[in-house]
């Protein structure tokens, strides 16, 4: 078994909070391998946020840091969306946030097109954490990892004050 | 032993203290700095101490020092502060002082693109240094490796008195992965040899019966006499041809006949193998998956992964390639290693892939030049 996972958005998304505690839940959490490379614009908002991890069961194919076909994709913005659907292969399980996405490309994917940034500001409290709203979700369809696992991740990661919150964002589709 | 999600400069960081680092010496530099952020904040936990210096040349002075007061102790740096580093690592080689050099290279020459990573140090790591001879170099291409070879850099420089190069890059430095880290008692760690006659007798750099001489440090009773000059077993001045050889030969055997037990390679398919993808540091991993994918297609692949890359291991080396006939050394650089290697495999075609690129070279650049040569 070897997927390579691809989340991008824009700056101030939380992009790289997110790679970092699903890397980590997998890491610290699950047998299996994972390598992961962050890329990120010097600018603190709006510049390209992207993490790339490559997971497998077996040390040698978890072999890579870079994505070249996507099996499992998170995009959070348009602009990042369209950079980046060619590194999104055929069948892949694609998530979007329907809140910054407008227009998606016709490819042969499982999309799951879910308005991540709204359901934050008006379901959970805060737009914030519409990362970790949709990293339940990701978790939730592709089981790549234990929720309990993420949760453990979470609350290793984020500062004491968040934690309660990022649960709550967490759990949304979870409990859905 | 437990699991972290770590990037390879924290990985380095964390295995230093695993090996019992003591002291940190620095001066901050791109991409190295969270190398010493860490320790900073961490070391001082286990009872060791960080210290920033007003540049490169007296952090490594400081680093010798402690080593001479037998504490473990690092350094880390990118290019620009290696070559400031260079003066004082002559004098840990003559002097003989264990200590580590995590050096993670980045874009040169000069300050070329300081956040961006590149294969361009190899040489200087190892031959950098005035007085011709060679410090053992090891080169990770994981975190986990990264943390592994922290430690073997640490029992190699221990075992053999000699300063060692963790050569690193800024693709390791930033990439994060799973890393299985040691608790004390399941990792061998290893501490320099102590003369075991009374300090009257005690010569500082006799062997006595090998090639390494047991180390005294200050504090523990005996004469110690750190010596830049060329000097005999006692540690006295011998402007003399017959001490200068004694010491250099002697200098470059302990190195040289250590190779075989440095040398680390990991690999693929190699007991299938025609075509030999040879390759080190994060440009390995280009190397692995280019190999993949030219089996896919066909061709009898294989991909040998150097961990340590100096002293060169040339016997290991030949009989390790031994059925392949052709090797591809695949660099993020000009063709450097390759340099090494040519004059090595002798016997068959070796060809260079030189790939210069800021980042990781993609596979399939890999895969085209070495095609474009089958």
């Amino acid at each position: 078994m070897r997927i390579e996972i691809l989340i991008a958005g824009r700056g101030g998304q939380g992009i790289l909070l997110l790679g970092h505690i699903l890397g980590a839940a997998i890491a610290k959490y699950t047998n299996l391998h994972v390598l992961g490379s962050e890329i990120y614009a010097a600018e603190t908002r709006g510049g390209d946020s992207r993490v790339d991890l490559v997971v497998a069961d077996r040390e040698e194919e978890a072999d890579f840091i870079k994505v070249v076909r996507a099996d499992i994709a998170l995009f959070m913005h348009q602009l990042q969306l369209d950079a980046y659907e060619s590194l999104v292969k055929d069948g892949a399980l694609v998530f979007i946030d329907r809140s910054n996405v407008t227009s998606v490309p016709r490819r042969n994917w499982r999309v799951y097109i879910e308005p991540y940034t709204d359901i934050a500001e008006k379901e959970v409290g805060s737009g914030r954490v519409a990362n970790v709203v949709a990293l339940g979700h990701l978790v939730k369809t592709t089981s790549i990892v234990s929720p309990e696992a993420v949760e453990k991740a979470i609350a290793e990661t984020v500062p004491k004050e968040w934690v309660d919150l990022n649960i709550k964002a967490f759990r949304y589709f979870l409990a859905r | 032993m437990r699991y972290e999600y770590l990037t390879g400069n924290i990985a380095i960081a964390e295995a230093s203290i695993t090996s019992g680092l003591r002291f940190y010496a620095g001066y901050p530099i791109t991409p190295t700095s969270d190398i010493f952020e860490y320790l900073a904040r961490e070391l001082p936990k286990y009872g060791g101490h960080v210290i920033q210096f007003e540049d490169e040349i007296a952090s490594i002075n400081a680093v010798i020092g402690a080593s001479w007061a037998c504490s473990k102790a690092m350094t880390a740096t990118s290019g620009p502060g290696f070559s400031l580093m260079l003066e004082a690592l002559s004098l840990a080689v003559i002097t003989e002082t264990p200590l580590v050099v995590a050096y993670v290279m980045r874009t040169g020459p000069s300050t070329g693109v300081p956040t961006r990573s590149g294969q361009y140090d190899v040489l200087q790591s190892t031959y950098g240094f005035h007085g011709g001879l060679v410090i053992p170099v090891l080169a990770p291409s994981t975190p986990q490796e990264a943390y592994d070879l922290t430690i073997k850099a640490f029992n190699v420089s221990e075992k053999l008195r000699t300063p060692v190069v963790l050569l690193s890059d800024a693709v390791i430095a930033h990439t994060y992965g799973k890393v299985a880290m040691r608790e004390k008692g399941e990792v061998e760690v290893v501490e320099r040899s102590k003369p075991s006659v009374p300090p009257s007798e005690y010569r500082p750099y006799d062997p006595v019966d090998g090639l390494v001489p047991p180390m005294a440090c200050f504090g523990d009773g005996y004469g110690v006499l750190v010596e830049s000059l060329t000097h005999d077993e006692r540690g006295y001045y011998s402007p003399r041809t017959d001490s200068q050889r004694k010491l250099m030969w002697r200098l470059y055997r302990k190195i040289a006949e250590s190779a075989g037990q440095i040398f680390e390679y990991s690999s693929l398919y190699l007991d299938s193998c025609d075509v030999a993808l040879v390759s080190y540091g994060s440009t390995a991993l280009s190397a692995q998956v280019a190999t993949k994918v030219l089996r896919e297609r066909g061709v009898r692949a294989c991909s040998v992964k150097f961990k340590t890359l100096f002293p060169v291991y040339e016997e290991g080396l030949a009989k390790l390639l031994e059925g392949v006939e052709k090797v591809f050394v695949v660099e993020n650089n000009t063709g450097l290693y390759y340099r090494e290697l040519r004059g090595v495999l002798k016997d068959r075609e070796v060809v260079s892939v030189p790939l210069i690129d800021l980042d990781v070279p993609p596979p399939q650049e890999v895969v085209e030049v070495v095609s474009k040569w089958l």
